[in-house]
């Protein structure tokens, strides 16, 4: 009896914990490239800080990429799948390579095909936005794309110190999203991008609220964001998409940016 | 009058230091190279000086176009590719550090 409550109270706690936490990584190890050159990418499902599952990803409906110079390239052919390789499970994943070769701004967008959440009965969105810089002049990482869901930066995502902020306006079709729920989660792990997966933790939660940190927006939509640590920190709106429906169960449309600061040495 | 001319050298001053000169340069790969040209807070390079250097004479010289680029033929043995935005705004780029 005893056990059996203690096995309903792990499930109920798994359940809870995965219930939040899910972010659309698109990860590359560097986002401000000193000169341009072909970059790599995973695509992976994740709940990054914990790492306690790692989601079979549905597809890909669009992945683009959108430069000052070449404007919006499809670059959906040059996702490639893969199982990426979390600490407890493997999930469907993908891999791609990208020319990173005009110097200025690549602003990345991938939105994938919903994922059904069991836990919760109802499929997942995140589109999301990963925004690298070659050799240091801006041109096109503040744009507005008017996607159903996303986060506008105010702060250049390549170009934060550890220790400053970010600055971000959820947007969903170009209207601010006002007191948006935001999840903050950190990048727990430097990923292993040869054998595609997940390394050892670098830090431990003193309680669930910091694993995934719940901030809001204010009324326009705005929240700031104080980076503690170097490293791939990623900014999850929820359900801010237009979208609330898919194959007729509720979709949680959400807008994802990742940011990367750097230490100070 | 003086006060006039201090606050123009204060304003010059500032803007020069404000943002620097940025250039990124790749192989093209079909035996030419383009260099960009750019500053940090996104202002356009075109019409900006850019020459290769080659012990220490000019042998490619021109302004950057109106994309802000220069593309020229890769030149045979050690060379740099400068971007002259004026004093204190060069740039330069050694040949074997471009790449395709």
């Amino acid at each position: 009896m005893k056990v059996s409550l203690v096995k309903v109270a792990l499930a109920s706690s798994i359940i809870a914990s995965s219930a939040l936490a899910h972010f659309q990584m698109v990860y590359t190890p560097n986002t401000a490239l000193t000169k341009g050159g072909t970059i790599e990418f995973k695509h992976v499902f994740t709940h990054p800080f914990a790492d306690e599952h790692t989601m079979d990803m549905a597809g890909v409906e669009e992945f683009y990429s959108i430069t000052e110079k070449k404007g919006k390239q499809d670059l959906k052919k040059t996702l490639k799948p893969i199982s990426w390789k979390g600490k407890h499970n493997s999930g469907k994943a993908y891999e791609s390579k990208y020319k990173a070769r005009n110097m200025g701004d690549h602003v990345l967008v991938m939105v994938p095909t919903p994922y059904y959440e069991k836990g919760e009965d109802i499929y997942i969105q995140q589109i999301t936005k990963t925004v690298i810089n070659v050799a240091g002049t801006p041109n096109g990482w503040d744009n507005e794309l008017g996607l159903k869901a996303e986060i506008v930066p105010l702060t250049k995502p390549y170009s934060i110190w550890e220790g400053s902020s970010f600055t971000g306006i959820v947007k969903s079709n170009g209207k601010v999203v006002p007191f948006a729920e935001i999840e903050v989660e950190y990048i727990n792990t430097t990923p292993d991008m040869k054998n595609n997966a997940m390394g050892p933790n670098k830090y431990e939660a003193p309680q669930d609220s910091f694993v995934t940190m719940g901030i809001k927006a204010n009324k326009d939509g705005e929240f700031t964001f104080a980076i503690p640590k170097a490293g791939f920190w990623g900014f999850c709106a929820l359900g801010a998409g237009s979208d609330k429906e898919y194959k007729g169960k509720e979709l949680s449309q959400d807008a994802v940016i990742w940011v990367e600061a750097k230490e100070m040495k | 009058m003086f006060k006039n001319i201090l606050i123009g050298l204060l304003i010059a001053s500032s803007s020069a230091f404000a943002h620097s000169a940025i250039m990124s340069c790749f192989d093209e790969g079909d035996g030419s190279v383009t260099c960009e040209g750019g500053f940090s807070d996104g202002s356009s390079a075109s019409g900006v000086k850019f020459y290769i250097e080659q012990d220490g004479k000019k042998v490619i010289s021109g302004k950057m176009n109106e994309d802000s680029e220069f593309n020229f033929k890769k030149p045979n043995g050690t060379y740099s590719a400068v971007f002259d935005a004026g004093e204190g705004h060069q740039v330069s780029i050694s040949g074997k550090d471009i790449t395709e």
